[in-house]
C-alpha cells in the first residue's frame, strides 16, 4: 500500500478530531450537541476503519459519516433537516469545507437595517447579554428582546432568499 | 407556529446550552438555521475543548481495545438460522451469501468493513432499469435473482447498493419520506449510500456493499456474479 496512510487509529483521531468537531459545530451552533455528534462520528467510524486507506480516503469517510450523523440528529430533534454537510470539491479539512458561516453571515448582516444588524452582532457575534446589549443600544431590555426577534426573522428571510 | 419553543431554542443557543427538541415550521426552521450560522460565526467559538478531546480519546481507546479481542462468531451459524424461514428469506440469503463471501475475504485481508464494492471476478452485466426510470431522489429496487439491490442517480451518475441487510440477510425496503433503506427484521436503517443510519444491535452492522454499475443505450446495468452452476 502507498505510504500516505495513517499508522494507527490514534493518528487518525489526532489528525482529524478538530476539523470534524468544527464542521459539526458550524451546523449545530452549540457545544453540547457538537461534542456528542463528534463522539458519535468517531465511535462509529474508527472501529471498521481500514488503515490501508489513504489520508484522503479516511477524511472523505469521516465527512460522510458526519453527514449521516448530523442528518439523523436533525430528524430526531426537530423532525427536519436544518443544516447539512454537503458533497464538496474542497478537501474536508479546509476552512471552506468546515464552515461558510462567517461569509454568509457577513452577507446577511450587511443587508439589514442598522439597529437589527447591531443587536445580532452584540448578541450572537460578541456573545453579550440582553441587558448589556440593551444598554449599548440605549433601549430597554424589553425593546432589545423584541428587536432581537425581529432582526432574526428578517435575517432568516434574507438568508433564505440568498439560498434560492 | 411555536413561538415559545423557538424563542427558547434561540435562547439556549445564545447561552451555550443544549437546545430542546420541538417541531418547527418552515420559517422557524429558517430562523434556527440563521441563528446557528450567527452563533458559528462568533470568533474563536468553534475550537473543541481539550477535556472533550481527551475524554473521547479514552472512550475510543476502550472501544478499540474491546474490538481487538477475538470475538467468537460464526457466519455459518447465522446463515443457518435464516435458511428455511421463507422463500423470500431464502432469496435474500442467496444475495447476502455472495455479499458475505466477498466481504469476508476482504475482512480477512485487511480487517475492513467500510462499504465494499462488489467486484465478482466472473459475472455478467444484467439490465436492472431503464435510464428514464431512475431519476433524482428515487431508489429504484431491482431483483435479478442472484443480487437484490437499489439503483439511484447521484449527480447524473447511476449508483447501486445491495438491498439485503448486512445483519441477517433480510430484504430492505426504501422509505422515501425519510430517504433511507429500512430493514423489517431489526429496525436497522441505511442511507442511500449504504452507510448505517440507525441500528439497535450490540454491534453495528457493516454498510451495504455497493455494486458495479454502467449505463449505456438508455439502460442501467449491474455487474452480478455468475451463479455456481453458470457456464458460458
Amino acid at each position: 500500500m502507498p505510504g500516505d496512510g495513517y499508522p494507527d487509529w490514534e493518528a487518525v483521531y489526532q489528525d482529524n478530531a478538530t476539523w470534524v468537531y468544527r464542521t459539526i459545530y458550524a451546523r449545530v451552533g452549540n457545544r453540547a450537541d457538537a461534542e456528542d455528534l463528534t463522539a458519535e462520528v468517531f465511535l462509529a467510524a474508527l472501529r471498521p476503519l481500514r488503515l490501508t486507506a489513504s489520508v484522503g480516503e479516511v477524511r472523505g469517510y469521516l465527512r460522510a459519516t458526519a453527514r449521516t450523523v448530523l442528518a439523523a440528529h436533525w430528524r430526531e430533534t426537530l423532525g427536519r433537516e436544518i443544516t447539512s454537510i454537503d458533497d464538496i470539491e474542497q478537501p474536508p479539512e479546509s476552512e471552506q469545507a468546515i464552515s461558510t458561516a462567517p461569509q454568509r453571515v457577513a452577507g446577511v448582516l450587511g443587508q439589514l437595517p442598522d439597529n437589527y444588524r447591531r443587536i445580532l452582532e452584540l448578541r450572537f457575534l460578541q456573545g453579550r447579554s440582553i441587558k448589556e446589549s440593551a444598554a449599548e443600544l440605549g433601549v430597554t431590555v424589553a425593546n432589545a428582546k423584541v428587536l432581537q426577534h425581529r432582526a432574526l426573522r428578517l435575517a432568516a428571510q434574507v438568508n433564505e432568499e440568498g439560498e434560492s | 407556529m411555536n413561538t415559545r419553543a423557538l424563542r427558547r431554542y434561540i435562547d439556549d443557543l445564545l447561552r451555550g446550552r443544549r437546545p430542546k427538541p420541538f417541531r418547527p415550521d418552515d420559517f422557524e426552521a429558517a430562523q434556527i438555521r440563521t441563528a446557528i450560522e450567527l452563533q458559528a460565526a462568533r470568533q474563536e467559538s468553534d475550537a473543541p475543548r481539550p477535556e472533550f478531546l481527551a475524554d473521547l480519546h479514552r472512550r475510543l481507546a476502550a472501544q478499540q481495545d474491546s474490538a481487538a479481542r477475538p470475538a467468537p462468531k460464526s457466519n455459518a451459524t447465522r446463515r443457518n438460522v435464516i435458511v428455511g424461514t421463507s422463500a423470500a428469506a431464502a432469496a435474500a440469503v442467496a444475495a447476502v451469501s455472495i455479499d458475505r463471501a466477498l466481504i469476508d475475504s476482504q475482512v480477512a485481508e485487511g480487517g475492513n468493513s467500510e462499504p465494499q464494492e462488489l467486484t465478482p471476478s466472473t459475472g455478467r452485466w444484467v439490465r436492472v432499469a431503464a435510464s428514464a426510470d431512475v431519476t433524482g431522489g428515487v431508489m429504484r429496487p431491482f431483483d435479478v435473482g442472484s443480487v437484490i439491490g437499489f439503483v439511484r442517480r447521484v449527480d447524473g451518475k447511476a449508483e447501486a447498493v445491495s438491498g439485503v441487510c448486512t445483519h441477517q440477510g433480510c430484504r430492505l425496503w426504501f422509505d422515501a419520506p425519510d430517504d433511507r433503506l429500512r430493514c423489517p427484521c431489526h429496525s436497522t436503517s441505511f442511507a442511500p449510500t449504504g452507510l448505517v443510519v440507525t441500528h439497535q444491535l450490540p454491534i453495528a452492522p457493516t454498510p451495504l456493499p455497493t455494486l458495479m454499475v454502467r449505463e449505456q443505450g438508455g439502460v442501467i446495468e449491474v455487474f452480478v456474479p455468475a451463479p455456481p452452476n453458470w457456464s458460458a
